[in-house]
C-alpha cells in the first residue's frame, strides 16, 4: 500500500488528534511492502491502542509488519492484547521487549511452550543449592526475587530466554547470588564483630535497618548499600565459581535491563551500578560526579566484608545527594533481587524462637534425667566464665560457657559445662550443638533460656523419653517412641511419636475360604511359578575348591594316578548357599480411605501371596498401622516373621479393616526396626498404601512426605529395600520424590492387585 | 613358595601419603603395644593408602584381604589342596601374615559373615594367637605381626553391624576426608593436576557432601576426585571428566546427576 495513504488513514483513525508528520511516516515506513489486506488488519488496531500511548501505538506500527511474518492477520489483535497488558503491567519498556520477539513471547506461550516453571526446574535446584551452601536454605517461588536467610525466593517461571538452559541458568544464577548474600552477611551485618554476629537481640530490629533509618533517605542508602554489596557479591563469585560467571558473562546483554533509549539522562544510581559492575558504557552520563565517584568506588574493589560497604556507603550517601537530590528508585538487577530486610527479622526471630524452644526443651530433659534429682531441681543460676570466673557456683544450676569465639574464622570453639550443685554434668551434643548455634547468632547464651529449663524440670515436665527396644516381637506391649523427621529444620523431632503394637483380633469367618475357591485357578499357577524360584541349601560334590574334601573323589583321583592316568582336581565339597535368603515385611495401609472394596482387595491378595509365599519358602511377616496424631500410631500384628501361616493368621487377615489415618513415618520405622533384627542376605520391606501420607494432626502435606521419604531412607540404611505399592487412579508428582523412581509400583485399578502382587513379588525376589 | 608369596607383599618405595592428624604415631604406639587396628571411614578417604604406608614404615609386608560375604573362615585361615595326588596344606592369607610377621588387613570387615568374622578374635586380644582346627596347629603371632581391620560406618547406620565383642578389640582409628588444602595437595599430587584445579574439584568434591538429605548417602570420595583429574590429564574436558568420574558414580538419579553437572558448571 502507498506511503501517503496509510499515513491519511492513520491520520483519520487518531483524529482529531494530530499527530507530528514525521512520527507518522517513519511509523508506516515499514508497512509499505504489505498488501492491503494485511495494512487494514494492522490499521484496524490503532484505535485500540492511540488512547493507551501514543508513543506505544507507534511502536506497534513499527513492529506489526515485521509480526505478520510469522502470525495470520486473525490473530493480531490477540497479540496487540497481549502487548497492552504489557504495557499496564510493566511499562512502555516491556511492552516493546514483547513486541520485539513474536515468536518467543507470543507463539511459543500459546503453544504452551513458554519458559521454565519454578516447579520443573526444582528437583535440580534444591540439591544444588544445598550442595552449594552445606546448610539447610529452602526454595519458594514467590512474586519477587529475595530471601529471608532461611528461603531463598525465586520467580514463579521464567520466561527470559527462549532457551530452556538459559532460563534455568537465570535461576541458578539468582540462587547462587541469594546464597552468597546470606553467607556473606549482607543482611547480617553488625557494626563491629565484638557484638557477635548481628548485635541484635530476639524482637529488635536488624542492625542494618537502624543503619539505614539515620540517614535522611533510607531508599537511597539501601539501594546504595545493595548495590555495592552485589558488586563485592559479584567479584566473590568470580572467585570461588568462575563457570558460573563466565556463563553469566555470556548472557549479559540479555540479563541486564535494556539501556535506556532517547535523551533521558541515566539517574545517577544508574550511572553508579555501571561503574561499578563495570560496565563502561554507562559512565560518560555525569562526568564530574564520576571522577569524585570513582575514587570511592575503586577504593570498594578491595572490600571484602560487608562493613566494608557499610563505610563505602557512608561515604557515597552525600556525594549522590549532592549532584541528586531527588531520589530515583533503581529497579534491582533480576539475580540481584530485592533487599526485604523485616522478612529477614522475621525469619530470624522465628529462627531464634525455635532454638529457644528446643534448647529449652533439651535441658529441661537433662535436668530431669540426672540421677537423684526427684522432686525440685536446685534453683538456677547462670553465668559466663568471661565475666565471673573466680567464683564457683556453690549451690544451683550453672551453665558456663567456656572458651573464646574465634573472630576471624567465625567458628566457636566453645564448651558448655553445666553445673549442678557444684557437680559438672555432661550436656551432650545436643544441647552443646544448640548452644552453639543460638551463641552464633546471638553472640550470648540468654540467662533465661537456663532459668526457664530450670522452671519446666521443676514442674515435672516430662517429655516424651525414648523406651529401649525391647520385649518381644508378637507381644510387644510397651509403646516405642519414634524421631520424626522436620525437614524445615532438617533434623529430627526427638522421640516425637509413640507407636504401640496391637494384635488384630481373631475372626472367624468365610472370607479365605471363599477367597481361595474364587481364585483357585490363579493359585495353582502361583504354585508352579513360585516352585521354580524355591531353592535350598545343598552341597555340590567334585569342585575345584571347598570347605571340605571330597573324598570319592580323592580316591578315584589317586586310583587314576596310580593307574598312570592324570588324577582330576576336582576333589572337594562345596557348601552351594540358599541364594533366597530373603525376608520380608508387607505393611498394609488400614487408614479409612481403604474402606470398601480397596480394603476387601488388599486383603485377597494377602490370601494369594500368602499362598505363593508358602511355596517358596522365604521368611515373611505381615502387619498393618493406622492411628491418629502421634502419641497413637498403632502397629497391628497380623503375621510375624518367624510365625508359620496358620488358621489364626488367616483369621487375622480377615479381620482387618479401616481403621484411622495414615502416618507412614513411625510405621515404616517400626518395620525398619523388625527386619533389622532379621538375618538375610536380602530384607525387604513391603508398603501396600492407598495414596499419601496424612495423619489428623499436622502430619500432611510436604511435612508428610519429606518425614516417609526420610524413613524410607533409612531403611535403606539399614541394607533393607523398601518397595512401596501404591493403589491409586492418578499419578502424582511427589511420588517419584517419596519413594525413588524405582522403588514403588502404582496400580491404577484395584481390581488388578491380587493378581499383580504376587507376580510383583517374584519380578522383585527373582 | 610362601617367601615368594610373601616377597610380592612387601613395600620397597615410600607410598606417598599425606597423614591428617595423628593417625601414624597412634598407629605405631599400637604396632608396638602389640594391639590391632580399627579403621574407620568414609570410601575412598585414604585408609588403603595408609596402610600401606604404615606397612613400608614398619618394614613389614602388607596382606590385604577384601571381606565379602561369600569368605569362608579357609579363605582366611588355609586349606588342603591336592597336588600330585596328596593333599597339602595351603596358608591362607591370615596364616601367612601370621607365620610371616606381616601387617593383614581385612577391607570391609563387616562385609565378612559372622562365623568368619570370630576367627580373628584369639588373634585381636592378648593371647594373640591363631588356632588352625583342620591341622590341630595353634599359631602364636610374632610381635611383628599386625591385625588391622577397616569399616564403613555409612550413612546414618549404627555401626553396621560389628559386634561390641569385635569391635572392642581394638585401637580406633577415625578417618575423613581430609581438610580441603590437604585434599587439594593429595588430589594435586596423584590426579596429576595443578593446583588450581586440585583446589575446583575439592570444592565440587565438599559441594556433593552436602548432598546428604537431598538422597546422596556419601559424597565424592578423595578417590573420585584424583580420577577426575586423572582423566583431565588424558586430555578430556573438565565437564564430561567430572560428570563422568564424579557425578555418575554417585548416583542414578536424574535430577542429583543433573544438580551435580549444574555444581561442576559452576565451579569450572
Ligand atoms: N592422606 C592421603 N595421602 C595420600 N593419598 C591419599 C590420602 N587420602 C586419600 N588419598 C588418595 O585417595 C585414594 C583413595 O584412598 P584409599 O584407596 O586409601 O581409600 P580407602 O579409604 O581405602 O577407601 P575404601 O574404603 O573404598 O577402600 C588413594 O589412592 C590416594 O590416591
Ligand atoms: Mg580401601
Amino acid at each position: 500500500m502507498d506511503a501517503d495513504l496509510l499515513k491519511e488513514t492513520f491520520l483519520s483513525l487518531v483524529a482529531p488528534d494530530l499527530p507530528n508528520d514525521w512520527d507518522v511516516e517513519e511509523a508506516v515506513e515499514n508497512m509499505a511492502g504489505l498488501d492491503e489486506h494485511r495494512c487494514h488488519s494492522i490499521m484496524n488496531q490503532v484505535p485500540v491502542i492511540w488512547p493507551v500511548s501514543h508513543s506505544l501505538c507507534f511502536d506497534y506500527l513499527k513492529a506489526a509488519a515485521g509480526a505478520l511474518a510469522c502470525i495470520e492477520p486473525a490473530a493480531l489483535p490477540i497479540w496487540v492484547n497481549r502487548t497492552l497488558d504489557q504495557y499496564e503491567k510493566n511499562g512502555l519498556r516491556s511492552a516493546r521487549r514483547f513486541m520485539a520477539d513474536v515468536e518467543k513471547n507470543f507463539l511459543c506461550p500459546l503453544r504452551g511452550e513458554s519458559g521454565l516453571r519454578f516447579a520443573e526446574a526444582a528437583g535440580r535446584l534444591l540439591p544444588y543449592l544445598r550442595g552449594l551452601s552445606g546448610r539447610k536454605l529452602e526454595l519458594a517461588a514467590a512474586p519477587a526475587v529475595y530471601t529471608d536467610t532461611v528461603t531463598i525466593f525465586v520467580p514463579p517461571e521464567i520466561t527470559l530466554f527462549q532457551e530452556e538452559a538459559d532460563n534455568f541458568f537465570l535461576y541458578k544464577l539468582i540462587i547462587t547470588y541469594q546464597w552468597a548474600f546470606i553467607v556473606q552477611s549482607t543482611l547480617t551485618v553488625s557494626p563491629s564483630p565484638e557484638n557477635g554476629k548481628c548485635g541484635e537481640r530476639a524482637g529488635d530490629e536488624l542492625w542494618l535497618q537502624g543503619f539505614l533509618r539515620s540517614f535522611s533517605c533510607p531508599e537511597l542508602a539501601q539501594d546504595l548499600y545493595h548495590l555495592l554489596e552485589t558488586a563485592r557479591i559479584t567479584r566473590y563469585l568470580e572467585e570461588e565459581l568462575p563457570g558460573l560467571m563466565r556463563h553469566k558473562r555470556e548472557l549479559a546483554a540479555l540479563l541486564e535491563p535494556v539501556p535506556r533509549s532517547g535523551a533521558g539522562k541515566p539517574s545517577i544510581l544508574a550511572a553508579l551500578r555501571d561503574l561499578l559492575l563495570q560496565r563502561e558504557e554507562g559512565i560518560t552520563s555525569s562526568p564530574d560526579l564520576m571522577q569524585s565517584c570513582r575514587s570511592i568506588v575503586s577504593g570498594c574493589r578491595s572490600a571484602r566484608s560487608a562493613h566494608d560497604s557499610i563505610r563505602a556507603t557512608m561515604a557515597l550517601y552525600p556525594l549522590v545527594q549532592d549532584v541528586e537530590p531527588e531520589y530515583i528508585p533503581l529497579e534491582p538487577l533480576l539475580y540481584q533481587g530485592g533487599l526485604r530486610l523485616d522478612a529477614v527479622r522475621v525469619a530470624r526471630q522465628a529462627l531464634l524462637a525455635e532454638l529457644e524452644e528446643r534448647f529449652v526443651d533439651v535441658l529441661a530433659t537433662r535436668l530431669l534425667n540426672l540421677p537423684g534429682q526427684s522432686g525440685r531441681p536446685a534453683e538456677p543460676m547462670f553465668r559466663r566464665e568471661e565475666q565471673d570466673a573466680s567464683s564457683p557456683p556453690e549451690s544451683g544450676i550453672a551453665l558456663i560457657v567456656a572458651g573464646g569465639r574465634d573472630q576471624a574464622t567465625e567458628t566457636a570453639a566453645r564448651t558448655l559445662l553445666l553445673t549442678v550443685n557444684n557437680k559438672e554434668i555432661e550436656v551432650g551434643e545436643e544441647l552443646n550443638n544448640l548452644a552453639s548455634d543460638i551463641i552464633s547468632e546471638l553472640g550470648y547464651l540468654p540467662a533465661q533460656y537456663v532459668t526457664s529449663a530450670a522452671g519446666r524440670a521443676g514442674r515435672g515436665y516430662a517429655p516424651l523419653r525414648g523406651t529401649d527396644e525391647a520385649g518381644g516381637m508378637e507381644e510387644l506391649t510397651a509403646p516405642v517412641t519414634y524421631d520424626e523427621w522436620d525437614y524445615r529444620r532438617a533434623d529430627f523431632r526427638k522421640n516425637w511419636v509413640s507407636l504401640q503394637e496391637k494384635d488384630l483380633p481373631l475372626l472367624h469367618s468365610s472370607f479365605v475360604q471363599e477367597t481361595l475357591s474364587r481364585y483357585h485357578g490363579q493359585i495353582v499357577r502361583l504354585h508352579r511359578q513360585f516352585e521354580m524360584l524355591r531353592q535350598a541349601e545343598r552341597f555340590v560334590r567334585r569342585q575345584k575348591e571347598g570347605e571340605d574334601i571330597d573324598l570319592d573323589a580323592v580316591v578315584e583321583s589317586l586310583a587314576d594316578s596310580r593307574a598312570g592316568l592324570a588324577g582330576s582336581d576336582r576333589l572337594f565339597v562345596r557348601l552351594q548357599r540358599d541364594r533366597r535368603d530373603i525376608a520380608v515385611l508387607f505393611l498394609i495401609d488400614m487408614s479409612n480411605s481403604t474402606q470398601g472394596w480397596v480394603g476387601l482387595t488388599i486383603k485377597e491378595s494377602l490370601v494369594l501371596l500368602c499362598e505363593a509365599l508358602a511355596v517358596v519358602g522365604d521368611r515373611y511377616g505381615i502387619y498393618g498401622f493406622s492411628g491418629m496424631r502421634r502419641l497413637r500410631s498403632e502397629f497391628f500384628h497380623i503375621k510375624g516373621l518367624g510365625e508359620p501361616y496358620d488358621d489364626a493368621v488367616r483369621q487375622r487377615i480377615g479381620s482387618i479393616a479401616p481403621r484411622e489415618y495414615t502416618r507412614m513415618g513411625p510405621a515404616l520405622r517400626h518395620a525398619t526396626a523388625l527386619l533389622r533384627r532379621v538375618e538375610a542376605r536380602t530384607r525387604l520391606l513391603i508398603t501396600l498404601s492407598d495414596g499419601k501420607p496424612e495423619d489428623y494432626d499436622d502430619y500432611k502435606g510436604e511435612y508428610a512426605i519429606e518425614d516417609t521419604r526420610h524413613a524410607l531412607l533409612e531403611a535403606r540404611a539399614a541394607s533393607i529395600h523398601p518397595f512401596c505399592i501404591t493403589i491409586d487412579r492418578q499419578a502424582h508428582d511427589y511420588m517419584d520424590h517419596m519413594y525413588g523412581a524405582k522403588n514403588y509400583i502404582m496400580i491404577d485399578d484395584v481390581r488388578k492387585l491380587p493378581r499383580r502382587m504376587p507376580e510383583l513379588y517374584r519380578a522383585l525376589t527373582r | 613358595m610362601d617367601n615368594m608369596r610373601l616377597e610380592e607383599h612387601r613395600i620397597e618405595q615410600e607410598p606417598y601419603y599425606l597423614p591428617q592428624g595423628q593417625e601414624v604415631a597412634l598407629a605405631e604406639a599400637a604396632y608396638n603395644s602389640g594391639l590391632p587396628l580399627l579403621l574407620k571411614g568414609p570410601t575412598g578417604c585414604g585408609k588403603t593408602r595408609f596402610m600401606q604406608y604404615l606397612a613400608w614404615k614398619l618394614g613389614r609386608p602388607l596382606i590385604t584381604v577384601s571381606c565379602h560375604d561369600d569368605l569362608s573362615t579357609s579363605d582366611l585361615v588355609g586349606r588342603y589342596l591336592i597336588k600330585g595326588g596328596e593333599a597339602v596344606w595351603t596358608d591362607g592369607p591370615l596364616t601367612l601374615a601370621v607365620r610371616a610377621g606381616a601387617v593383614c588387613y581385612l577391607d570391609e570387615i563387616v562385609e565378612a559373615r559372622k562365623d568368619t568374622t570370630v576367627v580373628i578374635h584369639p588373634l585381636a586380644d592378648d593371647r594373640r594367637e591363631l588356632p588352625i582346627e583342620k591341622r590341630g596347629e595353634l599359631l602364636l603371632a610374632p610381635p611383628q605381626f599386625m591385625l588391622a581391620v577397616s569399616y564403613n560406618p555409612g550413612y546414618q547406620s549404627v555401626l553396621k553391624d560389628l559386634k561390641p565383642s569385635t569391635r572392642q578389640r581394638f585401637v580406633a582409628l577415625s578417618f575423613a576426608y581430609p581438610d580441603p588444602e590437604r585434599e587439594a595437595e593429595i588430589v594435586a599430587r596423584e590426579g596429576g593436576v595443578t593446583g588450581d584445579l586440585a583446589r575446583s574439584l575439592v570444592k565440587l568434591g565438599t559441594m556433593t557432601r552436602g548432598l546428604k538429605d537431598s538422597g546422596l548417602p556419601e559424597g565424592a570420595s578423595t578417590r573420585l576426585l584424583i580420577q577426575a583429574g586423572k582423566l583431565m590429564g588424558r586430555g578430556i574436558d573438565v565437564r564430561p571428566a567430572c560428570h563422568h568420574a564424579i557425578a555418575e558414580p554417585l548416583t542414578d538419579d536424574p535430577e542429583l546427576l543433573q544438580a551435580i553437572d549444574e555444581m561442576v558448571s559452576s565451579v569450572f
